[in-house]
């Protein structure tokens, strides 16, 4: 061994004495001085025999960074270790986007991890694990003077990210069919594709959020936010994150990694724009309709966002304009979803006598009762609702932004516009409540 | 006897299916609304039960969703979800708990196909279309099942329906416009995947190895910012972005090779080969449907890149950077020339009017 750095051989060896002493020390400040085990948790502690009970339990354990138990606890087959840095580089968000920079995850018996916590032990930068994997001289020399000895633990340490068995899958894993050919019909044009569960990139994106959620930092820059004071650090926050819950009370049973999250899986939310239910009343007993269109979440937003960059006094440019139009366009569609929500009314509600909105607004959102009552009375349809409703929408919007900024006619005339392009187009359309 | 191919173009409209118990947990990090691959997977399982000799064939999906009332907790800074008490284990224990995320939906689904000169009558296509709408009653969407609409909710509770797609692009784009109005209230998913690496490239320019899962996350949440530094109060903004844009996952990728047909122990199915995946992501768009000028806008194909191992469905909505007249739209194909559109567009508007 005429190789070995003396310097670190004493390290790693100061290392894992530590490790030990720091386990057996644990184990027994839990019994009594006077209980037989502590004699027998001495024994196991010696570095010969604890290292060599631990080579053999590596294999009870495996290091993966895709994993199948999250999918269902009883679900037995592969786990994968499929290291970022070598995955394809996609134009879409997958584990490729971690590189080199991230953590595996432990499979495998609950009661063997403590052979990981070992091998994850870092010696200038490098874990165990690592220096196992390269067949280190010098961990082989501190862990045991018998080099043969020495290096088939070594071995056994670098097999555990090495899969187990055969390559299987299992009935409560999820396993689906993807066509593959131009025939559905053909049961050969198909690809069977098992998700496994990307635990390196979920330990990213979880701590990613509680940093955001729960370090000082976090919380300092929310504490000035909240006394209008200045922080470098952004506040941010992740509206409707749903908390799923892997393992029950044991999350160790899922892996190591779902152990460090305490169970939670964090899923971030992917709603579409729809919480209310689908109640509609008709429009009674005020005279317009505006109330209740500004009382939707989604148009206070906008409304509320549109003022924001509006008064940010942006340069006049093609972008501002874009910007702009951007919002402008969705506070039409909300007033468009606002007509089509009162769709399923049946037809003449308008027309009762507690409905004292004004006439256009009665043609537009209840356009066959209205034209009903009219042939009955013999008089003519009006031609120009669509012209009226867009100067009641315009007149609406400017009063919306008016406090503070001064808005006027060109506005007027722009927001009208806007908004009577889509009425005309629907229009030309033809009418959609045949 | 030789069995004619489909060939011509129509699309089929489910409206307003009652989905009850759909599955809300769309992929290991995102929650709501399902799985857009639930959607296409829906359209294969639909068409292999059809069968071949009914004289139709699907190519994609579209999903518009009227109503989401999703099983979960509502107070607190974070959701759960409302759990099911299951049956009791046979020795008399409790089971334990899978978590899973439920939501009731209401949404119309649209599906390009092409069918049969057999079935181009009027006739025979309403009979088909019928015939759909009860082969779908009896399916599950996205792991939910399909219900009959509440009495009374919807008066006249709309039919499903086959449209033929007219030959010339303006009748074809006349058509969609009609039967997209149809379709409010309501709001369609459309994918936004140039939203990740515009963003990546914004993240870049102060965090230079900021990659595209920053982006995504980003992209996932509210970002407040204080403005100046000097003066109190100083003033917090937030990063608005105009349009109802969520995360997605869009597919999978390959993390195994492509094992042989009966390779794997415990394969559903012996005869096809088997690969490991992970789900993928992107960002998506809830937009609503009048804003949709074609049918390709809307729905979504399964897709396989061999070279990259990658699955995934796509969409050819390409996010309009100027409100242009009609007259001057661009010819699109998909993916391709994004930026250099909005270049040629960006020129339209400023030939067209003062700032």
């Amino acid at each position: 061994m005429g190789n070995t750095d003396l310097q670190r051989v004493t390290e790693l060896r100061a290392l894992i004495a530590g490790f030990l002493k720091k386990r057996l020390d644990d184990k027994l400040d839990k019994l009594k001085d006077y209980d037989p085990k502590r004699a027998e948790l001495h024994e196991q502690f010696i570095p010969a025999n604890w290292l060599g009970d631990a080579a053999r339990r590596v294999s009870q354990i495996q290091a993966v960074t895709h994993s199948l138990k999250p999918i269902h606890p009883d679900a037995k087959g592969t786990n994968l270790y499929s290291s970022p840095d070598v995955q394809p580089v996609l134009t879409v968000v997958g584990s490729h986007c971690l590189g080199s920079e991230f953590t595996s995850d432990v499979v495998g018996n609950a009661a063997a991890l403590d052979v990981y916590k070992f091998l994850k032990l870092e010696h200038e930068g490098r874990s165990l694990l690592a220096l196992s994997l390269a067949r280190d001289a010098d961990l082989s020399a501190a862990l045991s003077s018998d080099a043969a000895q020495a290096q088939a633990w070594m071995a056994a340490f670098g097999s555990l990210p090495e899969r187990q068995g055969r390559v299987a899958s299992h009935t409560l894993a999820k396993q689906l069919y993807w066509p593959v050919g131009g025939d559905p019909h053909d049961d050969s044009d198909f690809h069977l594709l098992a998700p496994l569960y990307a635990s390196s990139l979920a330990h990213r994106v979880y701590q990613t959020v509680q940093d955001d959620r729960f370090s000082e930092e976090a919380i300092a820059a929310r504490q000035a936010k909240k006394e209008d004071k200045y922080s470098p650090r952004p506040v941010r926050e992740y509206p409707d994150l749903a908390i799923q819950k892997l393992g029950g009370t044991k999350p160790q049973n899922i892996s190591q990694l779902n152990s460090e999250r305490r169970g939670n899986n964090l899923l971030l939310a992917s709603l579409p724009p729809m919480w209310r239910s689908m109640d509609v009343k008709p429009l009674l007993g005020t005279d317009s309709m505006f109330p209740r269109f500004n009382r939707r979440p989604e148009v206070r937003r906008m409304v509320k966002a549109l003022l924001a960059f509006l008064k940010s006094d942006p340069t006049r440019n093609l972008e501002t304009r874009r910007r702009r139009a951007e919002w402008v366009d969705g506070i039409i569609d909300e007033f468009l979803q606002f007509r089509a929500e009162l769709r399923p009314l049946s037809p003449g509600w308008s027309q009762a006598t507690e409905c004292h909105l004004s006439n256009p607004i009665k043609h537009w959102l209840d356009p066959k009762g209205v034209e009903r009552a009219l042939a009955s009375a013999g008089l003519p349809l009006p031609t120009d609702t669509a012209e009226r409703v867009s100067a009641l929408f315009a007149n609406w919007l400017n009063a919306q932004l008016r406090d503070p900024l001064p808005m006027g006619d060109p506005e007027f005339l722009e927001w009208r516009n806007r908004m009577q392009e889509q009425i005309k187009a629907e229009e030309r359309e033809g009418r959609h409540d045949d | 006897m030789m069995t004619e191919q489909p060939s011509n173009k129509a699309l089929l409209v489910l409206p307003r299916l009652r989905v009850q118990n759909a599955n809300a947990i769309s992929s290991p990090l995102t929650w709501g609304f399902p799985a857009i691959t639930a959607f296409t997977g829906l359209m294969t399982a639909l068409e292999r039960r059809l069968g071949p000799s009914a004289g139709i064939a699907f190519y994609s999906v579209g999903v518009v969703c009227h109503s989401f009332e999703p099983q979960v907790t509502r107070g607190g800074y974070t959701r759960s979800f409302h759990l099911t008490r299951n049956p009791l284990l046979h020795d008399g224990r409790t089971a334990a708990i899978v978590e899973e995320g439920r939501v009731h939906l209401d949404i119309t689904l649209v599906f390009e196909v092409e069918l049969t000169a057999a079935l181009l009558g009027d006739t025979e296509r309403a009979q088909l279309a019928v015939y759909i709408g009860d082969v779908i009653a009896g399916m599950r969407i996205a792991g939910g099942s399909v219900v009959p609409p509440l009495p009374g909710k919807v008066r006249n509770s709309p039919r499903p329906s086959i449209a033929l797609v007219p030959g010339d692009p303006e009748g074809r784009r006349m058509e969609f416009r009609k039967l997209s109005r149809h379709w409010l209230p309501g709001f369609a998913l459309v994918s936004r995947d140039d939203l990740l690496e515009a963003r990546q490239a914004e993240l870049q320019l102060t965090t230079p190895h900021a990659t595209l899962l920053d982006a995504w996350i980003d992209l996932s949440r509210l970002n407040y910012r204080a403005i100046g530094d000097t003066v109190e109060p100083v003033e917090w903004v937030t990063d608005s972005r105009p349009g109802w844009i969520v995360p997605i996952p869009v597919g999978f990728v390959a993390l195994s090779e492509l094992h042989d047909p009966g390779a794997v122990a415990g394969a559903r199915d012996p005869h096809v080969p088997f690969r490991f995946v992970e789900s993928v992501y992107s960002m998506g768009q809830w937009i609503s449907p009048h804003r949709l000028s074609n049918i390709s806008d809307l729905v979504w194909e399964p897709d396989r890149n061999s070279a990259s191992g990658l699955y995934r469905c796509i969409n050819k909505y390409q996010a309009p950077s100027f409100a242009v007249s009609q007259a001057t739209q661009i010819k699109e194909s998909y993916y391709g020339n994004y930026r250099s559109q909005n270049r040629v567009r960006a020129c339209i508007r400023a030939q067209a009017g003062p700032l």
